[in-house]
């Protein structure tokens, strides 16, 4: 047993390392480090500065444009994007539609969509929860009838991350009914522009407009956008739930969260609260080393699958918990309201200046539980997958 | 990065599986709680046999110089079966303190414990100084060319059967380790049954005799040297508990799919399925901190003590949780004495309670 990383790898630690301190772009940093959100520019920015890096395929293998790195390396890499305070990468185009493209796609598919999406030159949404069908996916409605050489689309998705500046969204479509639900499922790709596609904002109890619903009518795609075979969707839907193993438990941001939380608290003198990020701190280490033993099962040519979903509640617990704590700190001085767009009049409240952001973020991360597989979905895997029963 | 036992430690896990197999199933476990020894001699024969007694101690002194990995995966596989033998205070407390002695027969007292001849004991709590274990007030004090000790002790694992005692004392204010033989005049031992069935002693002693030969360690060298030990035993533990955990929540998967009622299986309903999904994962994650323990004392990484706080924060709140969610699911048999599930529930409180419980190391944890 050893849990050390190699020479190498510390090295290619280190080479990121340095990357991101020189070259990491100002304006985006400066941003996150005054918690200021990131608008869509902002957004496309950090992407094409890791397209220039070569890191936008990190985990993509070499054939197809990504940087063949190995586990190890995927993990150490997103670790130092956490520490040095970097937006999480956008999942959609890099880590679900795009080894859902170069797995299943046809060649022609792949020249066409593979290269956008590594230089972010187009953005992606997720097209699969819809207003009847959460937890339940495979329930899913919106169909796609075949036309000649196209699909005719009608439905609607909801839920849908920043579908506001997608330029396209990938879809579970229904193209049969079958008796087992699951059967006539199909993976589409569309364009946004696409006429009769309609999105309209669900703003989130933060205030914020992260989600949308997405309305499809008569929406006509050509059948060359089907991806693989018509009935197979959900297959590929599967595909890519368990392609993205890491970065699901958030392990190196919530370490970064909870280090300044200790910070920003060090002056209170608040026992009570001290013994809760004490509690959270140990429970963040066990969590850690559960990712690394994962991460060493993958390196030892394991697969781990219902294990991953431990991850993914624990992660998201902690994420919760850390935002709890952040309100408890904050006290009665999260009163005041900061919309999105920042306080009216430019008035600055009283109390610390992490009390405001804390409530949003304690309010929007309610949401971690309950995507992804909501974590009740995530204990009946491990039930039915680890525990027989 | 490699997390897979080695073929060895594989082996020796299978060895103790086996073992366990064969000779601690509950019945045989429950005739062993019976016995005033309170554990079975023929099984510490056997383990003495199987070279089990020699793990943890270095090759000079006739061991098999295993470390910290060895130990717990041993601990885990005991944990599993309940196991009663006093493996922890014999050879994990009194071996580590008597190899990092500077004792000089400490080679022919560590022969005798790997043989099974002897049982040796660590005495270090008293009391009212609760997990405080240097404010002791058992001392030593110099009279001619000897020592001589007074006070007393408590809470001693085995003390019935083991022929001399290592006490935690002060000498001259500072903290010392002393070994004493239990012929000695003026020593004095009061034996009673613990939770859970071993045995435990307490100790007086009335101007006790010793050589100064019989010095392990003085003052910052009897810290460090004591603290090693804490270490060792405490992850011990931890696994035993790890060990414990796995089997309480097997043990209720299996039971509530054999139980009907309501004409189907209890296993049938998402609110235990749920349960005991949060079972299954709270052992995991204490194992993740427990391998974590494991390897940085193995490396003797400085780190280690706050790892191993953390671990037993987690090993205290976890198997609190496992305990009482294990006798929950098995209804009114998981509170019967003749189930076994009651009995990993008095293992996990007697575990906490053991080298500092949660609360203690909550605070150990915040402190470093």
């Amino acid at each position: 047993m050893d849990i050390s990383f190699s020479e190498q790898d510390l090295q290619f630690k280190e080479e990121i390392r340095s990357a991101l301190e020189n070259e990491f772009p100002t304006h985006v940093r400066e941003k996150q480090n005054q918690g200021i959100s990131l608008d869509k520019q902002d957004m496309i920015d950090y992407h094409k500065f890791l397209y220039t890096k070569g890191w936008a395929g990190y985990n993509w293998p070499v054939e197809h444009g990504g940087t063949g790195w190995t586990p190890v390396q995927i993990y150490l890499f997103l670790n130092e994007l956490a520490i040095a305070n970097c937006p999480t990468i956008l999942p959609f185009g890099l880590n679900m539609v795009g080894p859902v493209i170069y797995t299943f796609g046809n060649q022609e598919q792949k020249d066409k969509f593979l290269p956008d999406i590594l230089q972010f030159n187009t953005w992606w949404c997720q097209g699969y929860s819809e207003p009847g069908s959460g937890s339940d996916l495979a329930s899913l409605n919106t169909k796609a009838v075949l036309d000649g050489d196209n699909y005719i689309i009608n439905g609607s998705k909801t839920w849908t991350t920043l579908a506001q500046n997608a330029d396209w969204i990938f879809c579970l479509v229904r193209t049969e009914t079958t008796n087992k639900k699951q059967e006539g499922i199909s993976f589409i790709l569309v364009d946004m522009n696409t006429p009769g596609i309609e999105v309209k904002p669900i703003i989130t109890i933060d205030g914020d407009h992260e989600v949308n619903s997405v309305f499809f009518t008569d929406v006509k795609v050509p059948a060359s956008q089907l991806i693989g075979e018509e009935g197979k969707g959900w297959t590929y839907a599967k595909f890519l739930l368990a392609h993205e193993r890491f970065g699901i438990a958030a392990v190196p941001v919530s370490k970064v969260s909870l280090a300044n939380l200790k910070d920003k608290t060090a002056n209170l003198q608040d026992l009570d609260l001290d013994r809760k990020i004490a509690e959270l701190e140990i429970d963040l280490m066990a969590l850690e080393f559960t990712e690394l033993r994962t991460l060493a099962a993958i390196v030892d040519g394991a697969h781990p699958g219902a294990e991953s979903s431990i991850l993914k509640i624990r992660g998201t617990e902690i994420q919760q918990r850390l935002t709890e704590l952040y309100v408890e700190a904050a006290g009665q001085y999260i009163l005041p309201y900061e919309g999105p767009e920042g306080f009216e009049s430019n008035r600055s409240p009283a109390g610390p200046d992490f009390a405001s952001p804390s409530v949003a973020s304690y309010l929007n991360f309610r949401k971690t539980s309950i995507y992804g597989g909501s974590n009740e979905i995530q204990k009946n895997i491990i039930a039915k997958a680890i525990l027989g029963v | 990065m490699n997390l897979n036992y080695s073929d060895e430690q594989n082996m020796l896990r299978d060895q103790v599986l086996k073992f366990c197999e064969t000779n601690y199933d509950f019945t045989d476990r429950e005739k062993i709680l019976k016995l005033e020894d309170g554990y079975d001699q023929n099984n510490w024969n056997q383990f003495a046999e199987l070279g089990w007694l020699a793990i943890p101690f270095a090759e000079e002194n006739g061991g098999f110089n295993f470390g910290p990995i060895e130990l717990t995966v041993l601990f885990e596989e005991f944990g599993k079966a309940l196991v009663l033998e006093p493996y922890l205070s014999s050879v994990v407390m009194s071996g580590t303190l008597l190899e990092g002695s500077s004792l000089p027969h400490k080679v022919s007292l560590i022969e005798k414990i790997i043989s099974g001849e002897s049982h040796i004991s660590v005495a270090y709590a008293e009391p009212s100084i609760g997990y405080n274990f240097y404010n002791g007030t058992t001392s030593v004090s110099e009279k001619g060319d000897d020592l001589v000790l007074n006070g007393s002790k408590t809470l001693v694992l085995n003390a019935q059967k083991s022929d001399h005692f290592i006490v935690l004392a002060n000498k001259n204010d500072q903290p010392c380790l002393v070994l004493v033989d239990k012929s000695s005049d003026g020593f004095s031992m009061l034996s009673f049954q613990s939770l859970g069935g071993q045995t435990c002693g307490d100790l007086t002693f009335e101007n006790v005799v010793v050589s100064p030969d019989a010095m392990l360690a003085e003052g910052d060298a009897a810290v460090t040297l004591f603290n090693s030990m804490l270490n060792v035993a405490t992850l011990c533990i931890s696994a035993e508990a790890v060990g414990a955990m796995a089997a309480s929540y097997q043990k209720t998967v299996q039971y509530t799919k054999e139980r009907q009622q309501f004409s189907q299986p209890i296993s049938n309903f998402q609110v235990l399925q749920h349960r005991m999904v949060d079972m299954f994962i709270e052992t995991e994650i204490t194992k993740s901190l427990l391998i974590k323990a494991t390897l940085q004392l193995d490396s003797g990484d400085p780190e280690a003590d706050k790892t191993i706080s953390a671990l037993k924060v987690q090993v205290g709140k976890a198997g609190k949780y496992i305990g009482q969610q294990a006798v929950q699911l098995h209804g009114g048999m998981g509170v019967s004495d003749e189930m076994s599930i009651g009995h990993y529930l008095k293992r996990f409180t007697v575990i906490d309670s053991m080298f500092g419980n949660t609360q203690y190391h909550l605070n150990k944890f915040q402190a470093s």
